[in-house]
């Protein structure tokens, strides 16, 4: 009886921290895709002044909407450490990439300023950075979903008398380093650098003044990406459909119609977005842009329940032991809407509409 | 034979050793400086005095790009358990990823969400919230430090847990969290970054006395910097001498590795309590081919009596005993730095009471500036060989005497490795050259160009240069928000 209770409890709590992780892990792509994208853009500023007039305007609050990624890494540790250790291992390539255009990206953004003759190398550095950064992490989630294989009674390769020790009760990531590696994990790279193409178009035309040039050259962004994040969702879903069979059983089996109808709201959402933008009303379009971002994202959370990693963690034995995950609960819930609290508040002081001339100055 | 020097779990140590390595070269000055800036942002606000400020907006500056590399750093960091440690991050994941999951949301979040408001808030919030703002920024650091501390120091002392089921699950979370090594490691490292965040002002502050810019105004600086140095480089020398004893006492492989201490026992059966000034350790590990060593030292170090019994490497077997070379010699570079900054809070200190810590007596003997200035690296050469003497003192474990190094390592190919190597080697370097080539830009600039605090709250653009080049709109009116922008440059 005893056990069956810590059990439940396990259950209860690790579902409670599978749906923080989800928010948490949707606040890094609502937030920092929106920057990012806007670093994507950069990529084909004319001119050094511009690449400053967009780093500018995510000044004051970048690191807020890109610590988001560590919250999720660092709560994925707290709470769920069995998934940290081997999904991670598995993803060591995808995931360097990725670090290195967040490490890019961060001093670009400090030095940009400061530099003189080095401006342009800054400024690249940034515009690459903002690229590498989704592409690395949509394929480490393509990756993520396709799960990999574990094994018991693994050690470093190439250590001879590395043998079976204490450790071997956990399983540990098994397979090779190219692993991950397939023409869907490549796609949902690219996918993740559209994705947040657009979120960058959205988030430039209702951060910079109509008439500015940058926003001009934002508006025709939008409409292009706005086309293409479509058709790239389509095709990712037909794809998911063919290669994940969870997903295709979920999909069209007995609750098919609300799949159906989800992916209408989603329809209407991306509508609305569609026409906020065509009126000029960009903060607003901006808001229903993240708005089928947060519907996509917790219909690909809803489909893989129970699993966190797809086939290769479910969220109950991924979790930490009924004491850790309690301790955790009860010392870090009640920090999740204070974090999303003051970073609100940053973000609401920094609100307000730049001009390209308008350089990262004088900080 | 020793698993642990074959070369995959050498590198995956080096992996790891070199993204820890260039990261702690940017959060002590984050840590120590952001509470000074706070004390310089309260004196405005007392005394009024437009220098208190001039100063704080100078070495904001310097504490933003610091910041910023310290987050590219970090961001790493908080990922490359898992990347490089697997196993290692599976097994401590109850206790160890459960605090490191503390850290992200109680204090990495927590400066992130203040950051901003604190170097680009100027202005735009009221003089109360910056200040708020700064505040948050040091709390939230040191507490970065605390939780960081607390996860190590369980690693070189693992108390409260027991290992079962393949994973440390823990029994006593007080005893976990306050573990042995904590309650000496993290003062010794906090009053580490307040240290070097103090040299960094000290040093930064003759620089400029030396080159005769504003020299009056960082003299007013260099005072109370010295003042604070007089307390705060001897506290430091007593809390490395407790955590040294605690050493002695939880991980005496550690201790022997640091002093070379190879031999408990004299061969004529009379403990061994020589202190070795040099030594060479030979290629067996049990013992030194060469050393300079003064009778009774260790023992009054460690034991704080005459002849005390300190364990040497002989009482472990070979395959426990971690390499000699790295602690031996990164421990004395570290001891020998924490007194030669001592003996500069004492030299400019006795200058102070003959009356001649002004700028122009103090140019004419420029030998004591010249000393603060190259003192302001010295905190960071100290911090590596404490950490290298912590870190490398623990092998051949990852846990101390539960969790061997290479049953922690991530199942890797030898080319994932030096991918992972050659690729941080690049970017890590290119942090470090551009965070240090900046800060001198920063610093040739000066402080002129500080606009005076009057400005803070005024509507007009405040960029000079840009002044006629509104032509994209001037300012905006928010969008979001019916409220009016304050200046948007600031």
């Amino acid at each position: 009886m005893f056990f069956q209770d810590v059990s439940r409890i396990v259950g209860a709590l690790s579902t409670w921290w599978w749906l923080i992780l989800c928010l948490m892990f949707l606040l890094y792509i609502a937030l920092d895709g929106a920057d990012l994208g806007a670093g994507i853009f950069a990529l084909f500023s004319p001119d050094e002044e511009e690449r400053g007039a967009i780093m500018a305007s995510m000044a004051g609050f970048w690191d807020g909407n890109e610590t988001w990624l560590v919250v999720a890494g660092g709560i994925l540790f707290g709470a769920f450490p069995s998934v940290y250790g081997s999904a991670f291992n598995y993803l060591l390539i995808p995931l360097a990439f990725a670090l290195w255009g967040i490490i890019s990206r961060a001093i670009a953004f400090e030095f940009h300023v400061h530099a003189i003759g080095s401006k342009r190398f800054w400024g690249w550095m940034f515009a690459f950075g903002s690229v590498l950064a989704p592409f690395g992490a949509g394929v480490a989630l393509g990756g993520a979903l396709q799960g990999f294989p574990m094994a018991h009674h693994i050690a470093a390769e190439g250590v001879a008398g590395a043998h079976a020790n204490a450790f071997d009760a956990v399983p540990h990531y098994a397979g090779g380093p190219f692993t991950f590696l397939s023409p869907f994990s490549i796609w949902t790279g690219f996918g993740a650098v559209i994705a947040a193409s657009l979120a960058g178009g959205l988030y430039l035309c209702a951060r910079f003044v109509p008439g500015d040039v940058i926003h001009e050259r934002a508006k025709k962004w939008t409409n292009a990406f706005s086309m293409i994040a479509l058709a790239a969702i389509v095709i990712t879903l037909v794809w998911s459909y063919a290669i994940f069979p969870w997903a295709a059983a979920k999909w069209t089996g007995a609750n098919w119609w609300v799949w159906l109808i989800w992916i209408l709201v989603i329809l209407g959402f991306a509508y609305m977005s569609m026409t906020a933008h065509a009126a000029s009303r960009d903060f607003v379009a901006l808001l229903w842009g993240e708005g089928v971002v947060a519907l996509m994202w917790f219909a690909m959370w809803a489909t893989m329940f129970p699993y966190i990693v797809p086939h290769t963690w479910g969220i109950q034995e991924a979790s930490n032991p009924a004491d850790s995950l309690a301790v955790f609960t009860l010392f870090m819930t009640g920090f999740v809407p204070i974090m999303i609290l003051y970073n609100w508040y940053q973000i609401w002081v920094f609100r307000g509409r730049y001009t390209k001339k308008a350089m990262y100055a004088g900080h | 034979m020793v698993l642990e020097n074959t070369l995959p779990v050498l590198l995956s140590r080096m992996d790891f050793a070199w993204i820890t390595s260039m990261h702690i070269l940017w959060t002590p000055m984050t840590i120590g400086m952001s509470w000074l800036l706070f004390i310089l942002e309260v004196a405005w606000l007392r005394t009024g005095d437009e220098r208190w400020y001039k100063l704080n907006r100078f070495f904001e500056k310097i504490l933003i790009i610091n910041f910023g590399a310290g987050v590219a750093t970090g961001v790493t960091m908080e990922m490359a358990f898992g990347i490089l440690y697997g196993p290692f991050s599976q097994a401590v994941g109850p206790f160890f990823g459960n605090i490191l999951g503390f850290e992200t949301i109680t204090a990495f979040m927590y400066e992130a969400g203040f950051i901003g408001l604190m170097v680009f808030g100027w202005g735009k919030i009221s003089k109360g919230m910056h200040l708020f703002a700064t505040f948050n920024v040091g709390l939230s650091s040191s507490l970065s430090a605390m939780w960081i501390l607390v996860a190590n120091s369980w690693m070189q002392t693992p108390n409260g847990i027991v290992l079962k089921d393949g994973l440390f699950q823990v029994t006593n979370w007080w005893h976990a969290i306050f573990n042995d090594n904590f309650v000496w490691g993290f003062p010794h490292m906090w009053v580490a970054t307040v240290e070097l965040a103090l040299f960094v002002f000290a040093s930064v502050s003759a620089w400029f006395i030396l080159k005769n810019r504003n020299a009056d105004l960082f003299t007013k600086l260099l005072k109370p910097t010295l003042l604070a140095l007089l307390i705060v480089t001897p506290v430091q020398i007593w809390l490395g001498d407790s955590v040294g004893r605690d050493v002695a006492m939880t991980q005496p492989t550690s201790l022997a590795a640091m002093e070379g201490h190879y031999h408990t026992y004299l061969p004529d059966g009379k403990v061994n309590t020589g202190w070795h000034l040099i030594a060479f350790p030979n290629a067996q590990n049990d013992g030194n081919v060469f050393a300079i060593t003064i009778p009774n030292v260790l023992s009054l170090l460690e034991t704080h009596t005459l002849n005390g019994k300190v364990t040497g490497m002989d009482q472990f077997p070979a395959k426990d005993r971690p390499d000699v070379w790295v602690p031996f010699y990164s421990f004395r570079v570290m001891v020998a730095i924490g007194f030669f900054l001592f003996f500069v809070a004492l030299w400019g200190n006795w200058l102070r009471l003959r009356g001649k810590l002004n700028a122009e007596s103090l140019r004419k003997n420029p030998w004591f500036l010249r000393a603060v200035v190259f003192s302001g690296f010295l905190p960071y050469l100290a911090i590596w060989c404490g950490w290298w003497t912590r870190e490398i003192g623990r092998q051949p474990w990852v846990v101390f005497n539960l969790m061997r190094t290479y049953q922690g390592v991530s199942h890797m190919s030898l080319g994932q490795e030096v991918f992972w190597f050659v690729g941080y080697i690049i970017f890590e370097l290119t942090v470090w050259s551009g965070a240090w080539y900046f800060f001198s830009r920063v610093i040739a600039k000066g402080v002129d160009n500080i606009p005076h605090s009057d400005t803070l709250f005024t509507h007009h653009n405040e960029e000079g240069s840009h002044e006629e080049e509104k032509a994209g709109g001037g300012f905006a009116k928010p969008t979001f928000a019916s409220k009016p922008m304050l200046d948007k440059s600031r």
